[in-house]
């Protein structure tokens, strides 16, 4: 049983920076605009929440790195929603920029391109009540804060998207623009406020990554972990509790592939390549049909071009 | 007149503008360090451009690129997005990697064809599972290929650990455990540097740089690229289903068989990406093998505004900066990274300028119309 619960929190930590990004990747995607560089802003986050944590504490590294993060989700809505550029091309260049500055300013900050100094974290807290549960003990003790606080924003993105006028309206940006435009509400102020939100999600789960994670900022310690998070969306069909359910299934798989890896069983290459091959069934209809948003990926103009 | 040559000239100019621009803004982050931005690009041009190590350096840095970039172009051309060329160079690699080390007793006029071979088939069979999900399923090759590239990174990695991985090395002094990689390429598979041809020339290249045959490919596939594209009927469906597939469906086109093809050739050539490094300079593959060529092809596809000229003044362009990058580093201490800042401003830039270029002309030859 121990082992279970073991194997669960492990997994709850590798869930955290994959669900927060995946979350923001929901705004950005049902206003319609594809964001792929949420790698690199999530790159961004790791970098800046170091940095913020190693000078002004855990709180204020976390801030900076969504207001980082937030910048470089500010570069892809001018892109392709002012400037109308195919919204791909932009991700991709933001996930090059991105790491283009991190390692700049790893050099320029902590003078090595590749690693932070040690950085303090956020203060860890144990659940009341169910702490004294001997079996949940590694779910609920000792946790980082911002799990509960990702978990937190599962059922309030939920309520955002479809009980807020906010949400319902960035929904109707991202399904049919031009009639969301004739009833008045602002196409592009939408979109910004969706990639907005997307890097601001993104750069906090940078910030947990290297300020609760690893408690340092190390090059390229994203891994590929924004493109998993799109994945753990698409999964989820662009809903969040579905979306918490992907990701904790990729979490979980992660997980038992340390297990795997010692045990030498199967490969944990290829465990690491499930949450890849899931995503493409689920897009092939393999497992059910996808939903994306009808006008994602779409530039919005007035003139129709 | 004047409107055409307008046209034209805009076309010319804008992209070189773009880079102007970018170099402008990459100044900031050199201000913000305490360099000044002129003596940096002066030293990186004096560097980049004034020895022919240098000279020597940007065509190898290019060479994959060129591969990587003409690969992203055709998919493009033909209204694709293959961000998978990363997963598909991979692949390509690790198959020329197996005929480079597993088949003994070849001459190499057999064997550098079967490596390249491999690569090519290799490229296409990672070409065909996203394209092939895209004509049945109607699964967006965006986000396949994305998938795809780290399926293909996972992939390699446990055949270079597991099933590739060379046992039979000998463990170096005071190492302790055997390095993870294959087993070394024959020497009938490694493709000669072309230093002894341009000393025929009078040109002597330093040997420390591994500017090889692969550029020739490089180029000469370039050229296919811009025959095949041009003067071919394929070339024609391919850019006519590219610019509207509904009306080249209209026209008669098979839109669908088209698009397998595009991306069949579009694998083919990234496959080849990675061998002018795999080949010529390492003896084994191991992890360290180069990432990232095909994220990089996409940039350089794009500068080069699709077009196989285009692409490999782009890819000279991206190895001039990463050998210019070296010397600021070495002579100023300028970190190398300032300059993937650059090229990440110089793609955005690039592409926001032909954006509203695009619109701009759009309307230009609107008005033109009666």
């Amino acid at each position: 049983m121990g082992d279970i619960t073991e194997i669960l929190a492990s997994a709850l930590r590798v869930t955290m920076p994959v669900l927060l990004t995946a979350l923001g990747a929901i705004y950005a995607e049902r206003s319609g605009v594809v964001n792929i560089g949420l790698e690199g802003m999530m790159l961004t986050g790791c970098f800046w929440g170091a940095y913020g944590a190693l000078h002004c504490g855990a709180v204020n590294g976390c801030l900076l790195a969504i207001l980082m993060g937030m910048a470089m989700a500010g570069i892809h809505a001018l892109v392709t929603i002012t400037f109308r550029v195919d919204q791909i091309v932009s991700g991709v260049a933001i996930n090059i920029l991105a790491y283009g500055l991190a390692r700049f300013f790893s050099m320029a900050l902590f003078g090595m391109a590749t690693t932070s100094p040690q950085v303090p974290g956020l203060e860890k807290i144990s659940l009341p009540i169910l702490s004294e549960v001997m079996v949940l003990k590694p779910l609920v003790t000792e946790l980082s804060p911002l799990i509960p606080v990702g978990l937190l924003l599962v059922p309030l993105t939920y309520w955002v998207l479809e009980r807020t006028v906010f949400g319902l309206r960035l929904q109707a940006v991202g399904e049919n623009p031009l009639a969301a435009d004739t009833l008045g509400v602002s196409v592009i102020r939408y979109r910004y406020a969706g990639v907005l939100l997307s890097g601001a999600f993104a750069g906090l789960a940078g910030a947990y990554l290297s300020i609760e994670h690893t408690r340092m900022y190390v090059e390229g310690m994203t891994q590929g972990q924004g493109f998993i998070a799109l994945a753990a969306m698409i999964f989820g069909n662009w809903k969040p509790f579905a979306s918490l359910g992907a990701a904790f299934l990729f979490g979980f798989a992660e997980a038992l592939s340390f297990r795997v890896a010692q045990n030498k069983v199967i490969p944990y290459q290829l465990i690491k390549m499930i949450p890849y091959l899931l995503t493409i069934a689920v897009l092939a209809g393999v497992v059910r049909k996808a939903q994306p948003p009808a006008a994602g990926g779409v530039p919005y103009s007035r003139e129709g071009e | 007149m004047d409107r055409k040559l307008k046209i034209r000239l805009l076309r010319l100019t804008a992209p070189v503008g773009a880079v102007l621009f970018a170099v402008l803004l990459s100044s900031v982050f050199l201000i913000a360090i305490d360099k000044n931005p002129l003596t940096v690009y002066l030293t990186m041009l004096a560097f980049g451009l004034g020895r022919m190590d240098s000279i020597a350096a940007i065509l190898f840095n290019a060479t994959p690129l060129i591969f990587s970039g003409l690969a992203v172009a055709i998919s493009f051309k033909a209204g694709m997005f293959n961000i998978g060329v990363e997963g598909q160079y991979f692949i390509g690699a690790v198959c020329a990697a197996w005929v480079g080390f597993a088949m003994p007793g070849l001459p190499a006029v057999v064997h550098i064809p079967l490596t390249l071979l491999a690569a090519m088939t290799g490229g296409m069979l990672w070409a065909l599972v996203p394209v092939y999900l895209k004509v049945k399923r109607g699964v967006h090759e965006v986000i396949s290929t994305i998938m795809l590239n780290y399926v293909a990174y996972s992939l390699v990695h446990y055949l270079i650990a597991d099933l590739f991985m060379d046992h039979n090395q000998k463990i170096p002094e005071g190492l302790g455990s055997a390095l993870i990689r294959t087993p070394k390429f024959l020497e009938s598979a490694m493709m000669p540097t072309i230093h002894a041809f341009m000393a025929l020339w009078g040109v002597e290249l330093p040997g420390y740089i591994y500017v090889n045959w692969f550029l020739m490919l490089a180029l000469v596939v370039a050229a296919g690229v811009g025959y095949l594209l041009n003067r071919t009927p394929l070339g024609y469906e391919l850019r006519a289903v590219g610019h509207n597939p509904l009306s080249a469906e209209a026209a008669g086109i098979r839109t669908e068989t088209v698009y397998i093809k595009t991306f069949l050739l579009s694998g083919a050539i990234a496959g080849l990406t990675g061998l002018s490094h795999l080949l010529v300079f390492y003896e084994y593959m191991d992890l360290d093998f180069p990432k990232n060529f095909g994220f990089n092809g996409i940039a350089v596809a794009l500068i080069g505004g699709n077009h196989p000229m285009g692409i490999v003044l782009a890819a000279l362009l991206f190895g001039f900066l990463s050998r210019g990058a070296e010397g600021v580093q070495t002579i100023l201490g300028v970190p190398m990274d300032a300059v993937v800042i650059m090229q990440g401003i110089i793609i955005l830039s690039v592409v926001v300028v032909a954006g509203i270029l695009g619109r701009y002309l759009r309307r230009l030859e609107k008005k033109e119309a009666p």
